[in-house]
């Protein structure tokens, strides 16, 4: 290394010094500014020739902060609108602090430890690590529950990581997804609206752009990579999941079956304790579902200790399943 | 705190010392050890944040990070005595807000664990909600999670935990076998959809794993509790494989693999052949391994041992007799 070389600084180090310095400015800071000023990027500045390199580092960094739910803003400086070079960038106390009348009682900040530790893998885990680091600046301490809780969802479908960041850049995905009782996968363009965990399944929900309507699917049955396009859509209210949860809470309501279960066996156990179950005058079972696949699949399990009464399509289903297995193992 | 300290990439650690220095505001001195313990994080990991604290700042009118633009610590204090003592501070006055997406991952936890005996007061966790979404910087709407209802087993467990006594109920294991059995409650687990009590079983001088929903007329006992949560090491896992197991060659399609992945033993050797992948699993008998063949039609067939085809095919032949 040459003796010019400037001292490396830390990524982390360069990114909180811009936090700060973003924070203390009230009119702002101009982009050559922060990259002549601000530690990390002062260092590497060069004051008579090219920053591209530094530019495109700043660029990067604006996005890893703006990700942590740092609102950073730009403002044209008066006079000057429409000059690039003459943005200028701050980060408004208001819209970063917590506001003044949020706190969180020693009882919440053990459940929402709890609810952190739901998530175990993938980007969520970040999530809620990082979201736990905010949650203890306020110092609160708790209590370990008397009874130890390890709660897990698990996010092993392929398609969730990209989904994910397709819905915080408002981005158009396509994917090919199988419909059960099709052979071939048909590509699906949508604009992702949330992810939902429903039944134990991940499903998308999205607007479907060739059917103009919102859809959900399953990301069980999304059999290709996803693609992410360069279109970007429209944020969506931030009321449209919980919608999209109620609707699915409605299907699941309204689509009922009926099953006979042998007395004292698996299925009689669980299939009673399942949410929702009613049991009939006539000592059968009354079970809600969402998905008709699903359900069948289910219902296949439990083998000669269930015996579906109706409907009548998911009766033919459960016994097409059974005589597959069957012949596939005779 | 229960979980590990792990190394930190450069958003959790920006993240971290963002939320450290409000903490040290709101504390006059405060030990190294103090801090380590409250953020669940390893004590070099807390002097290497508050080292760079110390040395932080903004450029200042001057542009050139004078001494007054600079966070302060007591350094005696610091490299003596272990103990944090903020002595100047810029720029920060408050903690800062959740991200969209953190505090979705927050309210999604939440939800899922509305099972909880502590989820009981629904209008307390509702408000806690809104106080996460109010307390980001965007809108927190992309993930969410189906609400249960309060289960009154896991109210029954925390019951007997809380009060020292046994618990007792009828479970039925997965070879279709009832029994009663005498317990010392340990920890609630679940995967997804399903839950689970691991606890101290009488009956087996062992500890056992209980799914909730195969558990039946629970009821708290008048005897002591022998073990508590502190005298047991529980593993990790959830399903431990024992010598007895057996290993069974499958087929499977690559999209339903994933369903599989639990039962796949490590360093079991998977193959493709003609868009199948074959695999071995780990069961502990064939009951088990029937009802999970007969959930996967047309995407799972066991290969070998022929036992194993033949347990498959029965059960599935006399589920279907059913509709004759």
């Amino acid at each position: 290394m040459s003796p010019a070389s400037p001292p490396r600084v830390p990524v982390e180090e360069r990114l909180f010094s811009l936090v700060l310095a973003l924070l203390a400015t009230e009119s702002g800071l101009t982009k050559n500014e922060i990259l002549s000023t601000v530690q990390g990027y002062r260092q590497r500045y060069n004051r008579s020739g090219d920053n591209s390199n530094l530019e495109r580092q700043f660029e990067r960094d604006k996005d890893d902060i703006r990700e942590l739910g740092v609102p950073l803003e730009t403002i044209e400086s008066p006079g000057q609108a429409g000059n690039n070079q003459n943005l200028r960038y701050r980060i408004p106390r208001g819209d970063y602090e917590l506001p003044a009348d949020i706190s969180f009682s020693p009882e919440e900040t053990t459940l929402l430890n709890l609810a952190a530790r739901v998530w175990r893998e993938g980007s969520l885990s970040g999530e809620s690590r990082r979201a736990i680091l905010k949650l203890r600046s306020l110092g609160v301490t708790t209590d370990e529950p008397v009874l130890g809780y390890a709660p897990r969802v698990r996010v092993r479908d392929a398609a969730f990581e990209p989904l994910s960041t397709a819905l915080e850049k408002n981005v158009i995905v396509r994917f090919g997804y199988l419909k059960p009782g099709e052979t071939d996968a048909r590509t699906r363009t949508v604009a992702p609206i949330a992810l939902i965990q429903h039944q134990g399944r991940w499903l998308l929900h999205a607007d479907d752009q060739d059917a103009g309507a919102t859809r959900n699917f399953l990301l069980s049955r999304i059999v290709t990579p996803i693609t992410t396009t360069n279109k970007r859509h429209a944020a969506f209210d931030a009321t449209a999941t919980g919608a999209a949860l109620a609707e699915l809470e409605k299907i699941w309501d309204e689509r009922t079956a009926t099953v006979e279960v042998e007395p004292g066996t698996d299925a009689a156990a669980r299939l009673n304790k399942r949410r929702g179950t009613v049991q009939l005058p006539d000592g059968s079972l009354q079970l809600h579902y969402s998905d008709f696949e699903i359900l069948a699949d289910e219902l296949a399990s439990f083998g000669p200790e269930v015996l579906v009464t109706t409907p009548p399509e998911l009766r033919a289903a459960v016994r097409d399943r059974l005589l597959r297995t069957a012949a596939d193992h005779g | 705190m229960a979980e590990r300290a792990q190394p930190l990439q450069a958003q959790d650690k920006l993240t971290f010392l963002l939320s450290l220095v409000p903490y040290l505001m709101d504390h006059d001195r405060v030990s190294v050890a103090e801090v380590a313990t409250h953020f669940g994080m390893k004590p070099e990991q807390i002097r290497e944040a508050v080292r760079l604290i110390g040395v932080s700042g903004i450029p200042g009118e001057t542009s050139a990070y004078q001494h007054g633009d600079l966070f302060d610590i007591s350094w005696d204090d610091f490299e003596e005595n272990d103990q944090i003592v903020l002595t100047n501070r810029v720029a920060i006055e408050d903690a800062p807000r959740f991200s969209a997406r953190e505090a979705a991952a927050l309210i999604a936890g939440l939800q899922y664990l509305s099972a909880l005996p502590e989820h009981a007061d629904r209008a307390a966790i509702a408000s806690l909600m809104a106080k996460l979404s109010r307390g980001a910087s965007a809108a927190p709407s992309q993930v969410a999670v189906e609400s249960t209802d309060s289960d009154a087993t896991l109210a029954l467990i925390k019951q007997s935990v809380a009060s020292g006594v046994q618990l007792e109920f009828d479970y039925l294991n997965s070879r279709g076998e009832f029994e009663r059995r005498r317990v010392d409650p340990l920890r609630i687990e679940s995967l997804d959809a399903d839950w689970y009590l691991r606890a101290w079983c009488h009956l087996r001088e062992a500890v056992r794993t209980f799914r909730l929903d195969r558990i039946s007329n629970p009821a708290i006992t008048d005897r002591a509790i022998s073990f508590g949560a502190e005298d047991v090491t529980l593993p990790e896992t959830l399903f431990e494989g024992s010598a007895d197991d057996l290993i069974v060659t499958i087929e499977v399609t690559p999209s339903a693999a994933p369903l599989l992945a639990d039962y796949i033993p490590d360093g079991a050797v998977t193959t493709e052949r003609d868009g199948l992948l074959r695999t071995s699993v780990r069961v502990s008998h064939y009951h088990g391994l029937k009802r999970l063949l007969a959930s996967m039609p047309g995407v799972a067939t066991v290969v070998e041992p022929p036992e194993a085809r033949a347990a498959v095919a029965e059960w599935a032949a006399a589920g279907a007799a059913r509709y004759e």
